[in-house]
């Protein structure tokens, strides 16, 4: 589309009918701007045919009413003045389509957030400013051009990143839907943190009990094709058809052979920490991070594998009854087009700093929340028996410190990470459940237990276990050299008094931080990211999954700190939120895209650097080269036709003439008879 | 106060006041704004965490602590805290520790200022002020510190700033100026004479 196209008010003055529609909201708008007064002042403004003030132009009765003067005048553009149009331009849009308009003929004008409110106790000033609001987008809706949405395709397919509880979730209930779904894993195994954790609170469900069935069901569906041990590579395209490539690690096992049976993990004379169990247990060179791991193929850890070292060994080929090692297998790419994604990449957890008060690198027996799940968990390298690391004796009494990492606007992060207090709360429990002697005090600062059933587990941990809360945050931890006991001194707030007291183990309560491998999946989908630094929902309350790269959605603990009640109801979510656009078949994709003029393109590709949605390439065409715009990309931020030196790029509804027409009106005084100064 | 006093049998004697709230009457609802304006901008901020208390080296010796301080100046409590809070080291490690990355300690500062615009004014104040004018230092040499430079070897400690009367003048000027010495009730007209 040619700027000439475009509109540059060609349309003679005489020809046009503009009608004016000024929302009171009620008295949100109209108990500070005389709307009467601004349509009648709106009503002498050229082009203007017809200019009212309504109660609620929103309401059918409003709508009506714009309906009726469409008709009636003959209108030919409308503005309406009211809320911001991420509230209501669709409703607007639909009301003078109705009317047998095109719908981008429609301009709305703000004068609720950016003049009402935050003009309240000037009803004058506002006024004025409501009235030169007008101006403006009355001096743009002449200039408006008619546009129509465009569709796309979806290919009924959807990618899941991550394999925690929230990617088995999603994926499960697309597999059920029906729908192709490829689960992508870059550990061995799926099941990610929850795997690692021993029971769940509220309840004292099993973790790996609860989750094993639903990691073997996802790997049943025959709907869902898990693509462990590999990792994406790259996204290209777009909602409804993203190109995605995929890169299989080699687990120099044949997954098709291997059976899981372990006799080359018994074999193999190389034993390594565990990552799984944070470096307490040991593993084999050959392994399966965890006995319910799905799938249950066996991978060789390139790094510490004797044969990979020096070339020789090969116990474990020997030993393997299928033949199943390999240890000249390769990396394997996969390419796959899908409709649909969601990223379910999950958290990591906060590793206190190095010179840190609480003494984390220095003190043996200070150790983390999820090293602690590791140690109480029945399938854990102590067997479920809780000991300490400097001496392999179990301790008696025990400290919690919360909040560590999390509300921490100095060195760590500002937000709550949601689950630590109940995990701590939890882990008490278990540990009181084992040893009725311990003795434990958790230093708290607030405790929230604000979920189903957390209230009643925090009330039972004090009246049936007796743990102890201390509210306050520690202040000084000192190790003694002999016994390697430390002593704690905090301020219990609720007494006023300075407290010491001397402890066997202190388990830090280590909040929730954004797992580091989000970034670059982050990177290539142009995914934004909140404050706190995990994935930014659409709306935090009504779009929770959705982002602003349509077709993608998030879940569980990628989206922000959260527990596996909320995590599997995410997840669940943005499976329907996925499952709904590939049911339809088709996408709308808003007609407001950057639009470039060949004639003037130089092909120069700044445009395509400041994309930050990665919608413009450069073609070959006709031997020139030229900046093309993939609409269904395209957000509409009008970046790149800022940018371009040529003018040669036009952001459809906001093109250089639209804009400059605005903002003549705002800088062109207006004539307000009768009083408005 | 009416007091009352119960008796047990064989001997237990409590003594009863009369019932104790604290209403709005002994509270200043624009204490917490004042303490803003004079410098302890995160006082409301604070979360009452205890950190800072259990930091402090002077909290460990008095019986009011850091985070019960800044409580009191939330709730308004200005009777409660203008008396004292002097004794704060301004050492700032409550500030180094605070998870809010507050600073309590420009709180017993603000404190402070406003205690003297109230008219609590500990002696030692006019005392450092007084000498200020008059000596040039605000702590001079005592007899003890005397005694210990001797026993030391150290030369006796001069008991002006050096080069005192040629500044004495500039520093009199100054205080006028800015209107400390009627801050504080002296003069610094006759004090610097």
């Amino acid at each position: 589309m040619t700027a000439e196209e475009l509109g540059t008010g060609s349309e003679t003055p005489g020809r046009e009918a503009i009608g004016v529609f000024i929302c009171h909201c009620g008295t949100n708008i109209g108990g500070v701007v005389d709307c009467p007064k601004v349509a009648e002042i709106a009503s002498k403004f050229p082009g203007v045919v017809v200019a009212r003030d309504l109660k609620y132009a929103c309401s059918d009765l409003g709508q009506e009413e714009i309906r009726k003067e469409i008709k009636e005048k003959g209108l030919t553009r409308v503005v309406v003045a009211s809320c911001s149009p991420r509230l209501h331009e669709f409703t607007f849009r639909n009301c003078v389509a109705g009317a047998g308009l095109n719908p981008y003929f429609m301009h709305m004008v703000n004068i609720r957030e950016q003049c009402s409110w935050v003009h309240m106790k000037e009803p004058e000033k506002a006024t004025e400013k409501a009235v030169a609001l007008v101006k403006m987008g009355v001096d743009r809706a002449r200039l408006l051009t008619p546009l129509s949405p465009r569709e796309v395709e979806v290919e009924p397919a959807c990618l899941v990143i991550g394999a925690g509880i929230a990617g088995i979730q999603a994926a499960l209930d697309l597999g059920e839907k029906g729908f192709k779904t490829y689960l992508v894993e870059k550990e061995p195994s799926i099941g990610g943190h929850m795997a690692m954790l021993d029971k769940t609170f509220p309840t004292g469900d099993c973790a790996i009990c609860i989750l094993a069935p639903k990691m073997v069901e996802v790997a049943r569906n025959r709907n869902v094709q898990i693509l462990a041990y590999s990792e994406v590579v790259s996204i290209d395209g777009y909602v409804g058809n993203f190109k995605v490539k995929i890169r299989k690690k080699p687990r120099y096992v044949n997954e098709e052979k291997c059976v899981g049976c372990g006799v080359c993990a018994e074999k193999c004379p190389v034993k390594v920490p565990n990552e799984f169990d944070l470096g307490f247990g040991t593993r084999k060179a050959i392994y399966v991070p965890f006995p319910q791991a799905v799938p249950l193929k066996y991978t060789i850890d390139r790094d510490n594998c004797l044969y990979f070292k020096t070339g020789k060994c090969q116990l474990c080929a020997k030993a393997c009854v299928m033949n199943a090692i390999d240890h000249q297998q390769q990396p394997q790419e996969i390419e796959l087009t899908v409709g649909t994604i969601i990223v379910a990449t999950g958290f990591d957890t906060y590793t206190p700093i190095r010179k840190g008060v609480y003494k984390y690198w220095e003190y043996k027996n200070v150790i983390t929340g999820l090293e602690l799940e590791r140690l109480i968990n029945a399938a854990g390298p102590t067997g479920g028996h809780l000991v300490r690391p400097s001496d392999g004796q179990p301790p008696k009494r025990i400290a919690f410190i919360q909040c560590v990492g999390s509300r921490n606007l100095k060195l760590a992060n500002r937000y709550c990470s949601r689950v630590c207090c109940m995990y701590a709360i939890k882990n008490a429990q278990i540990i009181m459940e084992h040893d009725p002697d311990a003795e434990i005090a958790i230093y708290y600062n607030d405790i929230r237990a604000f979920g189903k059933g957390f209230e009643e587990l925090y009330h039972r941990v004090r009246e049936e276990y007796g743990v102890e809360f201390i509210r306050g945050r520690p202040a000084r931890l000192v190790r003694d050299p002999v016994t390697e006991n430390i002593t704690i001194r905090a301020e219990e707030t609720l007494l006023a008094k300075i407290t010491e007291r001397e402890f066997d183990l202190v388990v830090l309560s280590v909040g929730l931080i954004p797992n580091p491998a989000t970034a670059p999946i982050q990177k290539m989908l142009g995914l934004p990211v909140s404050d706190d630094g995990f994935l930014m929902e659409s709306h935090p309350k009504l779009r929770p999954v959705e982002t602003a790269i349509e077709g993608v959605f998030i879940c569980g603990c990628a989206q922000g700190p959260k527990d596996i009640p909320d995590t599997v109801a995410q997840a669940k979510a943005a499976a329907s939120a996925a499952a709904t656009l590939m049911m339809r078949g088709k996408h709308i994709v808003e007609p407001l895209y950057a639009s470039v003029d060949e004639s003037r393109c130089v092909g120069c590709g700044l445009c395509t650097e400041l994309c930050a949605y990665h919608a413009i390439d450069l073609v070959e065409k006709d031997g020139q080269t030229k900046a093309v715009v993939t609409e269904a990309l395209c957000h509409g931020c009008g970046t790149c036709a800022a940018g371009c030196p040529q003018h040669a790029i036009s952001q459809l509804q906001f093109t250089d003439q639209q804009i400059t027409s605005e903002l003549s009106a705002a800088l062109s005084r207006i004539k307000v008879p009768g009083g408005v100064q | 106060m009416g007091e009352a006093e119960k008796v047990f049998i064989s001997g237990l004697r409590e003594n009863l006041i009369e019932d104790k709230v604290i209403t709005e009457a002994d509270l200043d609802p624009n204490f917490a704004a004042e303490i803003i304006r004079y410098g302890g901008k995160d006082v409301m901020t604070c979360l009452q965490c205890g950190n800072c208390t259990g930091v402090c080296p002077i909290s460990l010796k008095i019986e009011y602590k850091t985070r019960t301080t800044i409580k009191y100046c939330q709730f308004g409590m200005k009777n409660y805290t203008l008396g004292t809070r002097w004794v704060c080291a301004t050492c700032y490690r409550c500030f180094e520790h605070c998870p809010a990355d507050l600073n309590p300690a420009e709180v017993m500062i603000a404190l402070r200022h406003i205690a003297i615009r109230e008219g609590i004014i500990p002696p030692f104040v006019k005392t450092a002020a007084s000498n200020l004018l008059r000596y040039g230092l605000t702590v001079r040499p005592d007899a003890a510190m005397l005694k210990e430079r001797q026993r030391l070897g150290l030369p006796t400690a001069p008991s002006t700033l050096p080069l005192w009367e040629s500044v004495k003048k500039e520093i009199a000027t100054i205080i006028e100026a800015t209107k400390y010495d009627r801050l504080l009730g002296i003069s610094a007209k006759e004090e610097g004479a």
